[in-house]
């Protein structure tokens, strides 16, 4: 049984922390907000799995072959292949879970277009796939937490990873309630934090999800991936509060897009691309739209009352409050908007990250998606993310967490004492003053290596950053005054100069020693 | 921020008669009303243990706008100033989607339990809102609240369905709905009988216990004890759950399925 911190509940999160539930560890689940606050709420169009139940000889090579095709062959096709072939599992997976899946006349589970695939293959729970999901995950969750293996705990912000000589043990985390900063150690930290929504100030996103933990751990020495490639949906609404997403799905059941050339509509994807020119990949849609000149609209009122209630009421409701706009009378008013981030964390195709015991899953993680996402493709990435890492962590031997650096910081400490001893004795010359700074610069260098020593006790290992260049302002202060005086004899500066008559004033400053002589008052 | 510089010249025709003439009016520039004027008095709190005070603030704009997009007007002028001129820390409120999808920014406006991102100002007196966090749950600071006791309680009852069987289909419209629960905490809010949570632990339970049972055939009695318990001794229908969910849940129609 390993312990293992969860950071971040939306979906990936929630999966991962089932999987290894279910395979016996212990998991802490830590997040500021409950999951019902988790961007994964919002995702509203649905969950690619090549079900084939429209009987179109979809396959499992097929789902694979559009996403690479979608992601400009820039994703790992190895990766790209499990999450596909998995597809149809999850979807299981999650009616066994109690998600209810909307279904066709046939009774099977129902198939919309989305845009860059070749065939029907986004399963969908009604107009609110990812609030069902959440809550089905929830509860199974819950299952878990009832009987000890998952421990939720609410109210904790990430503030950095505790990561040494390139291993992760745990995370510090920032309590708001209590106000203090906690440790939460593990044998494994999975990062599930979702995009960097806050980079662009709103995105049709939930505003939690900043991108703070891919920065920070940026920082702390994790390798980031393909940041460059930022998804604009290419339909959102504009209103007074952010941009709101229209779902790909309005597409799907047969949504056009067009501008108005005086009178005359303009159907530019369908004149450019044929006849499902509206479901082109997200990234050629969203240039287009950005390309015409004037106002673009979403025409679903075609569809008919009957197919807006039923498969599209999310988008009549938003429309409706938001804009005060009836969709089954008049057309939607459209814009492209940031809305997913194919780059983040990088991860192998077993979603470990290059620091040991450290994995990201979901969308702060990037594997699958290469240049361009496909709708219905970050649901199921979030899941199956969960699912590969909890295998990983599940198999991975607990890396021991001893130091394998060769430095110890007993060795270091004597050697400082030895230099300190043999400078600051009590004649002092300038000789051996620089020859002792010298070798504490080196033993700084040192401790900048080893950055942590198991063989000692914590503090005595972090100690070290604090005392040797304390050593180094002592020896500095030594050199600079050149006279003798008291407790201060320098062979080489015999005689009390008046120069020195004051205080030794030490500042440091970026690795700067700067030392003033100031008088007293 | 963009989202700002455009929200303030953003007002929606009401009646739009045909595609066409819909699309050719312009649609974001047109204004419907002058600028108005209005305080915003907001209950403030530093922090968890320190002493509420009213703070007021004057904003000047479009009424086309929902409460949760002026607190993001009044928290990102340069300088934040009360209408005494004194200078005032950010107001500290929650949210996340800001559509109405995760519950997060409920607070109590002009004494009414309502999510931020749902209420217009238009639909408000002209002069004067009053912005105060819910009153049931532990403030943390300003109008952010500590919600964890919801969590806990639906832990302590255990509501999951444990081990899933397929849903009767002819229940699939209601256990879908109920599902959407934002779990925001306005139901306990707007409560008679839910104080703290300590034993009535209010209408969210009771939509929680009605899709969990429904999903599930083995655990169908604990989840009926755990009703039993902790809502339907402690309801005394006062019904104003049912009509304050933001969501519009049928809570009336979960409780009359749990108490068949």
């Amino acid at each position: 049984m390993k312990e293992i911190l969860i950071i971040g509940s939306g979906i990936s999160g929630l999966t991962c922390a089932i999987s290894l539930a279910e395979m016996g560890h212990r998991v802490t689940l830590a997040s500021p907000f409950p999951s019902e606050r988790a961007q994964s709420v919002m995702a509203a169009g649905g969950i690619n799995a090549a079900l084939d139940t429209k009987g179109e000889q979809d396959s499992v090579a097929c789902h694979v072959a559009d996403t690479l095709k979608g992601g400009c062959y820039i994703a790992s096709p190895t990766a790209v292949q499990g999450l596909c072939a998995e597809a149809p599992a999850i979807l299981r997976w999650l009616e066994t879970l109690g998600t209810v899946f909307t279904r066709d006349a046939n009774n099977r589970i129902d198939l919309r277009a989305f845009g860059g695939q070749t065939h029907r293959r986004t399963a969908y729970a009604g107009a609110s796939t990812g609030k069902q999901i959440v809550t089905a995950l929830v509860h199974e969750a819950r299952k878990y937490e009832c009987d000890g293996l998952i421990e939720r705990r609410l109210g904790l912000h990430f503030h950095s990873g505790l990561i040494r000589d390139g291993h992760c043990y745990g995370a510090l985390m920032y309590d708001e309630v209590k106000r203090v900063f906690e440790p939460i150690f593990a044998d494994a930290v999975v990062m599930a934090t979702g995009g960097q929504n806050a980079l662009f100030g709103k995105t049709t996103g939930s505003t939690l999800c900043d991108g703070y933990a891919a920065g920070k751990l940026m920082t702390q020495g994790v390798t980031l991936k393909n940041l460059e490639f930022i998804q604009y949906h290419p339909t959102a609404i504009e209103t007074p509060q952010k941009r709101m997403l229209i779902t790909e799905g309005a597409r799907g059941e047969g949504g056009r897009l067009y501008y108005l050339d005086g009178d005359q509509r303009v159907y530019f994807m369908e004149d450019k691309f044929g006849p499902r020119g509206n479901l082109m990949p997200r990234d050629v849609v969203a240039k287009c739209i950005y390309d015409v000149p004037t106002q673009v609209y979403l025409d679903v009122a075609n569809l008919g009352a009957d197919v807006i209630h039923g498969k599209l009421s999310e988008v009549d409701e938003l429309c409706r409050r938001y804009l005060n706009l009836d969709v089954t009378k008049a057309d939607i008013p459209v814009y492209p908007s940031v809305h997913y981030f194919m780059g983040g964390i990088a991860v192998d195709n077993h979603h470990r990250t290059n620091i040991e015991s450290l994995y990201a899953i979901g969308e702060c993680a990037a594997i699958y998606h290469g240049a361009n996402r496909l709708g219905g493709n970050s649901l199921l990435g979030a899941i199956y993310s969960g699912k590969v890492a909890a295998g990983t962590i599940d198999t991975e031997r607990v890396e021991d967490a001893a130091s394998k650096s060769p430095f110890s910081a007993v060795y270091i400490r004597r050697d400082v004492a030895r230099v300190m001893n043999e400078c600051l004795g009590i004649t002092r010359t300038e000789d051996k003053l620089l020859a002792g700074i010298e070798d504490i610069d080196h033993a700084i260098g040192v401790c900048e290596k080893i950055r942590f020593d198991s063989s000692v006790s914590p503090y005595q290992s972090y100690a070290l950053k604090g005392l040797l260049p304390l050593a180094r302002a002592v020896l500095t202060c030594a050199l600079h005054r050149q006279e003798s005086r008291g407790a201060h004899i320098r062979e080489d500066y015999p005689e009390t100069s008046d120069r020195f008559l004051c205080a030794t004033i030490m500042r440091y400053n970026n690795g700067r020693y700067d030392v003033e002589f100031v008088k007293e008052v | 921020m963009d989202a700002h510089k455009v929200s303030t010249n953003v007002t929606h025709d009401a009646s739009p008669s045909s595609a066409s003439e819909r699309a050719c009016a312009d649609h974001n520039t047109q204004a419907t009303d002058t600028p108005a004027t209005l305080t915003v008095r907001i209950k403030r709190q530093r922090h968890a243990d320190s002493a509420p005070y009213y703070q007021s603030f004057t904003y000047t704009g479009t009424r086309d706008i929902t409460v949760a997009a002026l607190l993001d007007v009044i928290n990102y002028t340069d300088d934040l100033y009360d209408t005494e001129g004194q200078p005032a820390p950010r107001i500290l409120w929650e949210c996340s989607c800001l559509q109405n999808m995760c519950g997060a920014c409920a607070m109590v406006i002009n004494g009414i339990p309502a999510l931020a991102c749902q209420v217009f100002l238009r639909d408000l007196p002209p002069d004067k809102i009053t912005l105060e966090p819910l009153s049931k749950f532990p403030v943390v600071h300003d109008l952010v609240v500590d919600r964890r006791i919801i969590e806990e309680n639906l832990n302590l009852t255990r509501m999951y369905p444990g081990a899933s069987k397929a849903p009767d289909s002819r229940e699939y419209e209601h256990l879908y709905t109920i599902a959407k629960c934002l779990k925001c905490g306005l139901c306990l809010e707007v409560c008679p009988n839910y104080h703290r949570g300590e034993r009535f632990h209010g209408a969210l339970l009771a939509n929680e216990a009605c899709l969990s049972r429904g999903l599930t055939k083995e655990r169908q009695k604990d989840i009926k004890r755990a009703y039993a318990k902790h809502f339907a001794a402690g309801c005394s229908k006062a019904r104003s759950c049912a009509s304050i969910c933001p969501m519009n849940l049928p809570t009336l129609s979960s409780m009359l399925k749990m108490n068949r």
